[in-house]
């Protein structure tokens, strides 16, 4: 009967009056707990009709699953990094050197138009060599030093496989859970139904790297809301003058001033209140007084001059250089160090056709270092019992040369049947996980696919990816679309 | 046993029933309170049906495939019948509420039997199985859904504004009043935005005001339905549905421009042309009776759909892409349906299968498109040109030349004296023998012996290539058709730059041998192009298809071009002749292909060339054969003896050419080929087709819908995946809505009209709907996007009936009916709510009192440049480009240029709609991001919203401009007084002015007292604070006029 508890519940059409009956912050001051407690944008109250007491009706509205993780940062590596090069170790390619792929390996794959019209496929191993690292013995490129001291905490999926062949449907897939524009992205369904822990920062932040080479680009919805709320899109910050959008004040305009400003539009806007009796406008009030004091907390919180000189070192050079992957990467420590649910950083330049030995050191170079000082720093400061890392592109690259191959001249098409991934830190198991044949061309144990990451993912985070729902235009949309399991397999 | 196990679940509070044989049963004590709480008549559509949707149709509804037990609860027959698979029961029993399956399987507690399955995530409330029990026993009545039924029109009583008849009937039924009318100032504000999307000046509330006559308001309506604004406001709402934007979407986001086409749909609104028209136009605009310049624009309507530039992606995948984006946006748009549901299944929830998806899409399956769009800025294909006045002078001059240039070439007679001379001439004398063509016009010809190099200029040499033109590759001679010749791998191609750059303007012709082999089923044979579909094709090429051959020459294929394909099977393992030739008409018939000397006989597919087929690069690409980057090669074949010549030869030489023994036809040479006064005469038309082409080039293309010569066939694609097809299918409508009349073309123009059938029970009542929604702020069905099962019942369907229905009698009039809304007591209500009428009516559903709504993105912008006087008012154009923060684009690798003209100040539906990268303060007001239909926008509130209010270019200089306008005044007081009056459409409270007084000379202190404080506040935007002004006096009241803006009465139109 276990499955037969009330389950967590997120739209309803009995919602919006309930909603109304309800001052949120109120709401929450009284049961006050904190993280799980927050979905009540979507929160249903089944036991309205049986007169249950706030309180019961939100311990009823809790997630039944146990939450391991509760903020996410996510490294996404656009382009799509090679497995080759990184974390697939195919010592039996050397044998196979130029070779047609055979087609009892490509089994009718389709290709993306890419390659589709070359006259051979010829196989091509890495040009990198690999080594063992760790207790887990576990094998990692060598262009990844840094990441591979930290290989015990890794739990590498070698297994995953997506729908999808062509950058922008692939990042959208991995991101929203469909191929086409207009859903949610992850970030977004967490803010939606977790909400925010940070009453000054927004619940989902998006940081993009000033330093990597602008292959593919990127696009907003890939943080967007989609069909849900638009306070639940991601927030970018930038590394310019104006860390968020018109966040800044004009010139010489200083926080006491706004305050002052503020202070009279209150007065104004409480006066009209008395003809309206809108809460209409004591929601804008109360946005208001948020924006003023994101207006100081978001320039606190990007703020790094305190850090010491030794965390800099972790990062490396390039963290002292606003904007680029290991500034960003330090950034986001500091965010999650602030209770910020989800924070999402976009590195380019992994899209690699042609010259992918000369092309793949830069990307590598860009991000190994400060991705393993990031789990490193969450790690020393105990956070990673409670954070999920996450690194990982979009789709894999394939075996045979894209273009003509030579020893060192080798690209590498897209890719989808299987890739690789880590994770690292809240209920995640440290190994490797799934396995590829000889070619990294198909999956031979354990796929994983898009759809069941994402289950996974808000596992972790204690919200069944069934139950996480939001009805638009008459259908229940889920993150998962009509798809995904749970991989248990690398819960820890 | 599961009747003893629902007793032992049910806590034994027993209630004797009226109904069944069996014995007494028992009812869950919450079901049974709550069946005492429900009407004691229930209505099928707007009670039960909602609960069967939502809670069981997915797995008992429409869908065929998804049908559990066999049972579907959306037909009453099935409902009744014997449950398939378990004899002798049934679902419901009319009546009888303790022999209907399904109400024991909604009240049961055994998570095994319960119905919805636990599976499914969804649960019944106490509420929705009382519902569902009552009914059952009152009858379980069937009724069609609701929008599926034609309206019915009820008489109004004479005299009464049947918006105010309807209203108020529904709410005296509910026990609410109505509110008074709402002050003139409001009212002139809300009626400003919601017709012109613009608030009212100081004067236009002053003299409406100060208007005594009896029909000072009926004439401010006229006034503004009559505005050259109204189209703009309409059209802002109709780009949401039209997706428009200025970029094409997806990951390489280049920007295209369509502006014509949201000038047209301006000017539609404000010629108020009729709404069936108006879909026509869209629809099928290309296929109605003489299309006018204008009825080609608005079929842009189902080209606004976001395109794919990406390299790697799959033509046919984005092909369908496409197609299906204007199913679902038809169905949106028109019907207030979601078709896009029955892509892969049939509908859960409403009549449409996933058949009725698929003959849909073959409405739409007809225009010969490209999935991979053009890699630099060509606009995607088919368009039209839309040149300008000047533009289109200059054309019809040059054309009026090529025509007479053709009359008189066609006229030309030979001088029979000269033809003598020549053909007594040694020249003539060589050719009657000769077995080759003459080398006049003779560019190139590379035999292939050991080297590719021409044999008439050493030069010009071919080099061999690989994708995106890598060399390094060496050339592989083998035997030849004359000593040795070139053979190829299919992906490395021997490139002759330089050679073969012909423009459209050009005749030329191309000769080779070539040797087919047996198994290749594609692949180029010779081009000159930049790849295969990067460029989505421009130039020319010859092309082995299917055992054809095509030719094709584009400038953006594949519909601007010309494009042919030989009727007959091409010899294999055989050298074979092939000579491409063209006479520079631009036409079909002067483009051929000639196979062992014999021209071939073709099919012609497009004859659409209109601008030019080269790149106006300096790399300009050449003469390429056996391959290309990124498609497929001439794997495994061969060629030799390559000729291209500067003109198009003649039939008997190019028998010669094929080494066909003919006979030289020398007089037929003399009079094409030697005639020196027919080839200044040829040369003359080259002249003018150039200049022709040359004034084309710059000519605004737009895209536009055309029907192919053969339409592609269309099937049901299997899980909606592109290379899956099932089941062939034709153009038809979903049944259940209205039968397509087998008098209707069977096309697209078939489609508008079925849409606009009096018997069609959606189109007019989603149109009034709509409209009523841009009035009142939410529609009457509050999911204007959704009519079907799962969307909000009407709160007044006798309402939405009768004012559908006078629509479509009174032409489809709507600026008629937007008149009657809005001169009806109902619109003209005072906003405010008592505290009693929040609490019943939170959401202002049944309108008890007037509408009132945050400004959308749009006016909120243009309400600041109206207030601030920094507003342009000129209508239609090209897009915007306003503030915005620097370094946006460039996640999206473009960077964005800043309009630096009063451009600046345009209103804000021009505002540049890049789709990757949404205008900040645009989206943050909840515009839509244009990815696809929008007919019902969100209404947020967020901190980001005041963070751009606050610090936004555009708000801060549109304060500093009202700033300075108060600091100019003589009087503060009254200058504060103008300024509240204009941006908020009202007179300033005193209480309000006191606040703002204080504030004013608060931060007159401040400014005053720190010399350099004001400059970052009056630095925003162009407008310069002119010289000899207290600047701190304007910054002071820059604050006063920011506050003022940020303020409710600015934002919200009450």
């Amino acid at each position: 009967m276990e499955d037969h508890k009330a389950p967590f519940r997120i739209q309803h059409p009995d919602l919006e009056s309930l909603h109304r009956g309800l001052d949120r912050r109120n709401f929450l001051q009284k049961t006050a707990m904190g993280f799980g407690a927050l979905a009540l944008q979507g929160l249903f109250l089944g036991n309205e009709a049986k007169g249950a007491s706030i309180q019961d009706q939100i311990m009823e509205a809790l997630p039944r699953i146990a939450p391991k993780a509760k903020r996410v940062v996510y490294l996404f590596m656009s382009g799509g990094p090679s497995q080759f090069e990184t974390f697939d170790y195919k010592p039996e390619l050397s044998r196979w050197m130029g070779k047609d792929l055979p087609d009892s390996i490509r089994q009718g794959q389709r290709l993306t138009g890419m390659s589709a019209n070359q006259a051979i496929l010829p196989v091509v191993p890495s040009a990198f060599g690999f080594k063992q690292y760790g207790k887990n013995r576990t094998w990692v490129s060598d262009l990844l030093p840094y990441t591979a001291q930290m290989a015990d905490d890794l739990c590498i999926i070698k297994s995953m496989y997506t729908e999808q062949i062509n950058h922008d449907p692939a990042i959208t897939f991995f991101q929203t859970g469909h191929q086409l524009p207009g859903r949610p992205s992850i970030g977004s369904w967490l803010s939606y139904g977790l909400g925010s822990e940070n009453k000054n920062l927004p619940a989902f932040i998006v940081m993009v790297s000033k330093n990597a080479s602008k292959d593919q680009p990127l696009y907003a919805r890939l943080w967007g809301n989609g069909f849900l709320p638009s306070e639940h899109q991601g927030v970018q910050f930038r590394s310019g003058k104006d860390p968020v959008l018109f966040l800044n004040n004009p010139e010489g305009y200083e926080g006491a001033d706004r305050k002052e400003m503020l202070d009279y539009l209150k007065q104004l806007n409480t006066f009209q209140n008395e003809t309206w009796a809108d809460p209409e406008i004591d929601a804008r009030i109360s946005q208001y007084e948020m924006a003023f004091r994101m207006q100081t907390s978001v320039p606190e919180v990007m703020d790094v001059s305190d850090e010491p000189d030794e965390v800099f070192e972790l990062y490396g050079k390039d963290s002292r250089d606003k904007g680029s992957f290991a500034a960003n990467c330090l950034l986001a420590r500091k965010l999650l160090e602030k209770d910020v649910r989800f924070v999402q950083l976009y590195h380019q330049g992994w899209d690699h056709h042609d010259s992918l030995p000369k092309n793949i050191i830069n990307p590598c170079k860009q991000t190994d270092q400060a991705s393993a000082a990031l789990l490193m720093d969450l790690k020393r400061r105990g956070m990673l019992d409670d954070t999920l890392v996450i690194w990982s592109g979009e789709f894999g690259r394939t075996v045979y040369s894209q273009g003509k191959l030579s020893p060192t001249g080798y690209g590498r098409d897209h890719h989808p049947k299987c890739f690789s991934m880590w994770m690292a830190g809240a209920g995640v198991k440290p190994g490797t996980y799934g396995e590829t044949d000889d070619f990294s061309y198909n999956i031979v144990k354990d796929p994983v696919h898009v759809h069941d990451f994402q289950a996974t993912l808000l596992h972790l985070l204690g919200i069944n990816h069934e139950e996480l729902i939001y009805k638009y235009q008459g259908r229940r949309f889920r993150l998962t679309d009509v798809h995904g399991k749970l991989v248990s397999g690398i819960l820890s | 046993m599961k009747f003893f196990v629902l007793l032992f679940f049910m806590g034994f509070f027993t209630l004797p029933l009226l109904a069944g044989p069996k014995e007494k049963f028992a009812l869950p004590s919450d079901v049974v309170q709550a069946m005492r709480e429900l009407p004691s008549a229930l209505d099928f559509n707007i009670d039960v049906k909602p609960i069967l949707s939502d809670k069981c149709f997915s797995c008992h509804g429409p869908d065929k495939a998804k049908q559990k037990a066999g049972l579907r609860l959306d037909m009453s027959d099935h409902a009744y019948g014997e449950l398939p698979e378990s004899p002798g029961k049934f679902a419901i029993v009319r009546g009888n509420i303790g022999n209907s399956e399904m109400v024991h399987r909604i009240l049961s507690k055994d998570p095994k039997y319960v119905m919805p399955s636990p599976k499914s995530h969804l649960e019944l409330s106490p509420k929705e199985k009382a519902v569902l029990v009552k009914w059952i026993q009152n009858g379980a009545e069937y009724k069609p859904h609701w929008a599926f039924v034609k309206p019915i029109k009820k008489e109004v009583p004479a005299g009464k504004n049947p918006v105010d008849y309807f209203v108020q009937s529904k709410l005296k039924a509910l026990n609410l009043g109505s509110s008074p009318k709402a002050n003139r100032h409001f009212l002139l504000r809300r009626l400003s935005f919601d017709l012109t999307g613009l608030p009212p000046t100081s004067q236009e509330i002053r003299e409406f005001v100060e208007d005594s006559s009896p029909n000072a308001y009926e004439k401010q309506v006229d006034r503004l339905l009559n505005s050259a604004h109204f189209g703009e406001r309409m059209a802002a709402d109709w780009l949401d549905i039209a997706r428009f934007a200025d970029s094409h979407g997806y990951t390489i986001d280049r920007i295209r421009d369509m502006s014509p086409y949201r000038d047209w749909v301006i000017q539609a609104f404000n010629r108020n042309m009729p709404y069936d028209r108006f879909i026509h136009y869209q629809l099928a605009g290309d296929l109605m009776p003489n299309p006018s310049k204008d009825m080609l624009i608005a079929t842009a309507f189902n080209r606004n759909h976001p395109q794919n530039t990406e390299g790697g992606i799959v033509e046919e995948e984005f092909q369908m892409e496409y197609v299906l984006d204007r199913v679902n946006t038809f169905g949106d748009a028109f019907l207030g349906l979601s078709t896009g549901c029955a892509r892969c299944h049939d509908h859960k929830f409403d009549p449409i299968s996933q058949k009725n998806y698929y003959q849909l899409s073959s409405f739409f399956n007809t225009v010969r498109e490209a999935g991979q769009i053009s890699y630099n800025d060509d606009m995607p294909s088919p368009t039209m040109l839309l040149p300008t006045a000047k533009q289109e002078e200059v054309l019809t001059f040059i054309k009026t030349k090529i025509q007479r240039a053709e009359e008189k070439l066609k006229a030309h007679q030979v001088v029979n004296e000269a033809r003598k001379g020549w053909l007594a001439s040694e020249e003539a004398k060589g050719l009657a023998a000769a077995a080759q063509p003459s080398t006049r016009g003779l560019q190139a010809h590379f035999s292939f012996e050991g080297n590719l190099t021409s044999k008439l200029l050493p030069k010009d040499v071919g080099i061999m290539k690989r994708e995106s033109g890598k060399t390094g590759d060496v050339p592989v001679f083998v035997s030849g058709k004359q000593g040795s010749g070139l053979e190829f791998d299919g992906d490395v191609y021997a490139d002759f730059q330089g050679v073969g750059v012909f423009r459209k303007s050009d005749p030329f012709t191309i000769g080779m041998w070539v040797y087919i082999p047996k198994d290749l089923k594609e692949g180029v044979i010779f081009h000159k192009s930049n790849a295969e579909r990067l460029y989505n094709f421009k130039g020319f090429h010859v092309y082995l298809k299917n055992n054809r051959l095509e030719i094709l020459m584009a400038h953006t294929a594949p519909s601007n071009a010309i494009m042919k394909m030989t009727q007959a099977d091409v010899p294999r393992e055989t050298w074979i002749h092939l000579a491409l030739t063209y006479d520079g008409s631009s036409r079909a018939d002067g483009f051929h292909l000639y196979m062992n000397g014999q021209k071939a006989a073709m099919e012609t597919l497009v004859d659409a060339l209109d601008k030019d087929i080269i790149f106006y690069s300096k790399q300009e690409p050449g003469l390429q054969i056996g391959g290309w980057w990124r498609g497929l090669g001439f794997k495994g074949g061969k060629a030799d003896e390559v000729y291209v010549y500067k003109r198009a030869l003649r039939p008997y030489e190019m028998a010669l050419l094929a080494a066909k023994p003919q006979a030289f036809d020398l007089e037929d040479y003399y009079a094409f080929a030697v005639d020196s006064s027919r080839i200044l005469l040829a040369e003359d038309l080259r002249h003018w087709r150039k200049a022709l082409s040359d004034s084309s080039e710059k000519i605004q293309e737009l895209m536009v819908m055309r029907e192919m010569n053969f339409p592609k066939k269309s099937f049901i694609l299997k899980r909606g995946v592109y290379d899956a097809p099932g089941e062939e299918v034709f153009p038809n409508t979903p049944e259940k809505i209205l039968p397509f009349s087998a008098s209707l073309p069977k096309n697209r123009y078939g489609l508008a009209r079925w849409l606009t059938d009096r018997n069609n029970p959606l189109t007019a009542r989603v149109a009034v709907n709509r409209l009523w929604q841009q009035v009142f702020g939410q529609g009457i069905v509050k999911t204007s996007e959704d009519f079907g099962n799962q969307g909000e019942m009407p709160t007044n369907l006798e309402l939405l009936d009768y004012l559908a229905l006078d629509f479509q009698e009174k032409g489809w009039d709507i600026k008629g009916v937007l008149k009657q809304m809005v001169m009806s007591e109902t619109y003209q209500q005072d906003s405010k709510a008592s505290p009693e009428l929040r609490e019943k009516d939170p959401e202002n559903r049944f309108l008890a009192r007037g509408p009132s709504a945050r400004l959308s993105a749009e006016m909120m912008r243009d309400n600041a440049l109206v207030a601030s006087g920094l507003l342009n008012p000129n209508i239609g154009g090209k897009s915007i480009y306003p503030y915005q923060p620097e370094g946006l684009w460039e996640i999206n690798s473009h960077s964005y240029k800043q309009d630096t003209t009063q451009a600046i100040y345009r209103r804000s539906l021009y505002v540049v709609v890049k789709r990757s990268v949404p205008n900040p303060m645009m989206a943050t007001f909840d515009a839509s991001a244009r990815s696809s239909c929008l007919p019902r926008r969100q209404k947020t509130t967020t901190p980001l919203q005041a963070l751009v209010l606050m610090n936004d270019p555009t708000f801060l200089e549109a304060s500093k401009v009202l700033g300075l306008q108060m600091a100019q005044a003589k009087n503060n007081k009254e200058a504060i007084q103008e300024a509240y009056l204009r941006l908020t459409g009202r007179e300033i409270k005193a209480e309000e002015l006191t606040i703002l007084q204080a504030l004013q000379e608060k931060e007159f202190g401040i400014f005053s007292k720190q010399e350099q404080k004001a400059k970052g506040l009056l630095a925003a935007g162009m407008f310069k604070i002119p010289a000899g002004v207290d600047r701190n006096k304007v910054a002071s009241f820059t604050v006063v006029a920011s506050v003022m803006m940020n303020s409710d009465a600015s934002i919200t139109k009450r």
